[in-house]
């Protein structure tokens, strides 16, 4: 396991050049550049101001010497200065991406446990009327944006009922566990409902198919309790296809908490892309890619490692 | 006992009551006046409201935007025929770290702001100064190259710096320096407390400020990055004040937030690459005004908060009696680009770096309105990047966009003089009209009012007639205060512009 780990680890190094390179690319062809962004238009700067600013920011060089260098940077972990506020990429990174996992880990745990929980009951209630409704509301989730559903969210829980603040990350002044948990609460259940109705629909097929499968019907006959035949035969057996799902939804995972945390002003990396993007940021851009593109690539690493906890059958070779 | 953890009990209670200090929270920076998360008043261009909490200026306006009167000055006068500002500076003023606030401090940030290497937006304002002199440490003299009678309201947004905490900081570093989100030092009611980046600002009371002790004890500027979020929060009570736009103020009711209103002194208008030949023929711009019902779009989608313009400027200060008010007439605009030869089949790209409900909804009735009588328009949402990067070449035709145009009118001059052509600044519509660029000197170079206000009118009546750009109004802007506040004073100013809000005296229940 442990080769198999270093070379999925070494892999992934080609994949984040391809990356880079593409995300790069793809900026050059973005209307705008960064200084375009940094001046507002109606701000007047001389001819010796702005050509000051291009050598400032490196954009009076060509482009392939542009990426190379930001490469050869990259490599020694150095990802160079966000333009805005001068401060170093990987700093302005680091302070964001706390809050950023908490809202993502706490969204991916409340939508992994109920939603394998709901569709298990969904698969074993199959066709009565709370199957129905279940899968009715997991439609609803799946369609539902993000957006929206973070809108809406807020406009009833906050507003209307006042259970959780407006959006935030604490209080001002305050900032206690308490303080940031309550704050919490709100983004990342909106965040987990579209996981827990994906995580729904397959882990209610997926146990449907093993359901029926001799083994479970031996071990019932031979007077097992049901919920041990649902915990040990057939969920570790429906478990699979449900976490290559839950693995490739970490993307997903990012893009929704990317649009949650404008909504509710969480102070994470989502907010720091879409500003860099706002802002033609070029270093703060390629910086964020590169550490998302790093955390999927693991994420998916994890998944393919867990197949083989799950089930024993599966080796790595 | 019992009586001790009573005694402790109550002395816990009255100790959390004693810490309870008087906090205002707005979101400051919210809505086109604000620049969230930046703190450098040399080259911020917006943002003012807030940098004024804890900076001042030497002079500043009334909240009505109609008289300069001192801040950091006490008095001024002007001689040698425009060219000479005495400044008097305020006795006893002291910087947040309790040094003294002199005239090497004033001549230090004039002489920062016109360092190129600062990357300051002032310098196009200050750029004809030539010698800042300092006779006494209450008196700044400032002689210029030739007249400037736009520099006072300059200085209204200018932030005077310190120069014992700034010196020792090449100006190029200064631009992207940590020291204005870290430790910054002015001389304003509040003094910086920290910066926790994405989230808020806090400011606490300065004791010692010149005009007394703020009555608050703590002033927070939050963000956020959606506006919605913003409106939620201050009707949920989290939020003492914030902008609002038009559609956000009907979502209001009850008296929990006062809304407040004011003139945007932005004129929104139809700009035209005057290098264009498609729009060359002054009767298609003729056209393209009457077609449009001003009167009802102002009516129906602004709600009547805006006011028809027919020139760049609106204060009616310098809008003369007579000027062509071009009434929706659609027959007329018909046969005026029938006159014009315009073809039909033609459709032009109308760029707009709007992308807020109301603005959608203007353009796509205009694009009717003209459509009606036989002008294709397609109007095209891009970001201000994208914006500046097109208008800043050659290759567009039309813009909708604002420009800020008070309080005084030579605000304009960067986008309409010749000299200000891309690169060389903001005259994106390429506006090359000499007798145009000849009144705009004139404003700068005559010290009487009387002279300076005519020299704006004619340069009204000029634009009115010769249509550089088509301007169609000027809106007003919206705040909403949560009404446990009391002598809260906000405007809706350009960029938040300085006026003198009075914040030492702000205070809440």
């Amino acid at each position: 396991m442990g080769l198999y780990t270093l070379r999925r680890l070494l892999v992934s190094i080609p994949l984040l050049l391809v990356i880079s390179a593409v995300v790069f690319t793809l900026l050059q062809f973005t209307p705008g550049d960064p200084l375009d962004a940094y001046i507002p238009p109606d701000q007047v700067l001389s001819a010796q101001q702005r050509e000051i600013l291009k050598v400032d920011l490196g954009l009076d060089q060509s482009k392939p010497v542009q990426y190379f260098k930001w490469l050869g940077r990259a490599v020694q972990g150095d990802l160079g200065y966000r333009i805005k506020n001068g401060q170093p990429v990987l700093a302005e990174l680091g302070r964001r991406l706390p809050p950023t996992l908490l809202l993502m880990g706490l969204g991916m745990t409340v939508g992994v446990v109920l939603g394998i929980f709901f569709g298990i009951i969904a698969a074993v209630k199959r066709y009565t009327l709370l199957d129905n409704t279940l899968t009715f509301l997991a439609f609803l989730g799946i369609s539902t944006p993000a957006f929206l559903a973070g809108l809406l969210g807020m406009y009833v829980f906050a507003l209307k009922l006042g259970w959780f603040p407006a959006g935030g990350y604490q209080t001002p002044g305050q900032g206690g566990v308490l303080d940031i948990l309550r704050h919490l609460m709100l983004p990342a259940t909106i965040l987990s409902v579209t996981y827990i109705a994906i995580l729904m629909r397959y882990t209610r097929s997926s146990v449907l198919e093993v359901l029926f499968q001799d083994y479970v019907r031996t071990a019932s006959a031979k007077g097992v309790r049901s919920y041990r035949v649902i915990a040990k035969h057939v969920l570790r057996n429906a478990l699979i296809p449900v976490v290559t799902v839950i693995g490739a939804n970490i993307a997903n995972l990012i893009g929704g908490a990317v649009f949650l945390e404008s909504i509710f002003s969480w102070p994470g990396t989502g907010q720091l892309y879409l500003d860099a993007i706002d802002s033609r940021d070029y270093p703060m851009i390629m910086g964020t890619t590169l550490i998302l593109a790093i955390i999927i690539l693991l994420a998916n690493l994890i998944t393919d490692l867990m197949y083989g906890l799950i089930d024993p059958r599966i080796r790595f070779s | 006992m019992k009586r001790s953890l009573l005694a402790l009990t109550f002395a816990l209670c009255t100790l959390g009551s004693a810490s309870a200090d008087k906090v205002i929270t707005g979101a400051f920076d919210q809505g086109p006046g604000g620049a969230p998360g930046q703190f450098n008043p040399l080259t911020n261009t917006a943002g003012f409201t807030w940098l004024n909490k804890y900076y001042s200026t030497l002079v500043l306006y009334d909240p009505a935007f109609k008289k300069i009167s001192g801040d950091l000055a006490s008095s001024w006068t002007v001689a040698d025929g425009g060219k000479k500002y005495t400044f008097v500076l305020r006795n006893g003023v002291k910087w947040h770290d309790g040094e003294a606030f002199t005239s090497a401090d004033v001549k230090f940030s004039l002489d920062l702001a016109n360092n190129p290497d600062s990357g300051s937006a002032f310098a196009s304002k200050f750029g004809n100064i030539t010698k800042i002199q300092t006779p006494s440490a209450r008196t700044v003299v400032i002689t210029l190259s030739k007249p400037n009678a736009a520099l006072l309201d300059a200085l209204t947004n200018f932030m005077i710096l310190p120069q014992h905490a700034l010196s020792k900081i090449a100006p190029k570093d200064l631009r992207n320096g940590a020291w204005w989100r870290t430790n910054p030092i002015g001389t304003g009611p509040f003094k910086w407390n920290k910066l926790v980046p994405d989230q808020y600002v806090e400011l606490v009371a300065n004791p010692d400020y010149f005009r007394g002790k703020p009555k608050i004890d703590r002033l927070v500027n939050r963000y956020f990055k959606e506006q919605a979020a913003a409106v939620v929060a201050l009707k949920s009570g989290d939020l003492d004040f914030s902008y609002l736009s038009l559609d956000d103020t009907k979502t209001f009711s009850g008296n929990a937030v006062k809304i407040i209103s004011g003139p945007s002194q932005v004129a929104n208008y139809l700009g035209f690459n005057n290098t264009s030949p498609l729009l060359k023929d002054v009767r298609v711009r003729q056209a393209i005004l009457q077609a449009i019902d001003r009167d009802t779009i102002v009516k129906q989608l602004y709600g009547g908060g805006a006011e028809v313009a027919n020139c760049p400027v609106t204060n009616s200060k310098y809008v003369p009696k007579g000027i062509n008010a071009y009434a929706y007439n659609q027959e007329q605009a018909r046969q005026l680009l029938k006159a014009a030869g315009w073809d039909n089949s033609r459709t032009v790209e109308v760029l707009t770096y709007y992308s807020d409900q109301l603005s959608k909804d203007v353009l796509v009735t205009i694009q009717q309105m003209l459509g009606q009588v036989g002008m294709k328009i397609a109007p095209r949402f891009v970001d201000v990047p994208t914006y500046n990067q097109i208008t800043g070449g050659n290759d567009f035709t039309m813009v909708y966009a604002g420009i800020g145009n008070g309080p005084d009118p030579d605000t304009l001059y960067p986008s309409l003089h010749s000299d200000f052509i891309p690169p060389n600044g903001t005259n994106r519509m390429k506006v090359n009209i000499s007798a145009l660029n000849k009144l705009f000197e004139q404003g700068q170079e005559t010290t009487s009012t009387s002279a300076r206000t005519k020299a704006y009118q004619e340069m009204c009546s000029l634009t009115n007639k010769q249509l550089p750009w088509d301007v169609l109004w000027s809106a007003k802007r919206f705040g909403g205060v949560n009404n446990k506040l009391s002598n809260f004073i906000w405007t809706p100013a350009p960029a938040g512009g300085r006026y003198d809000d009075k914040a030492y005296l702000w205070d809440t229940k």
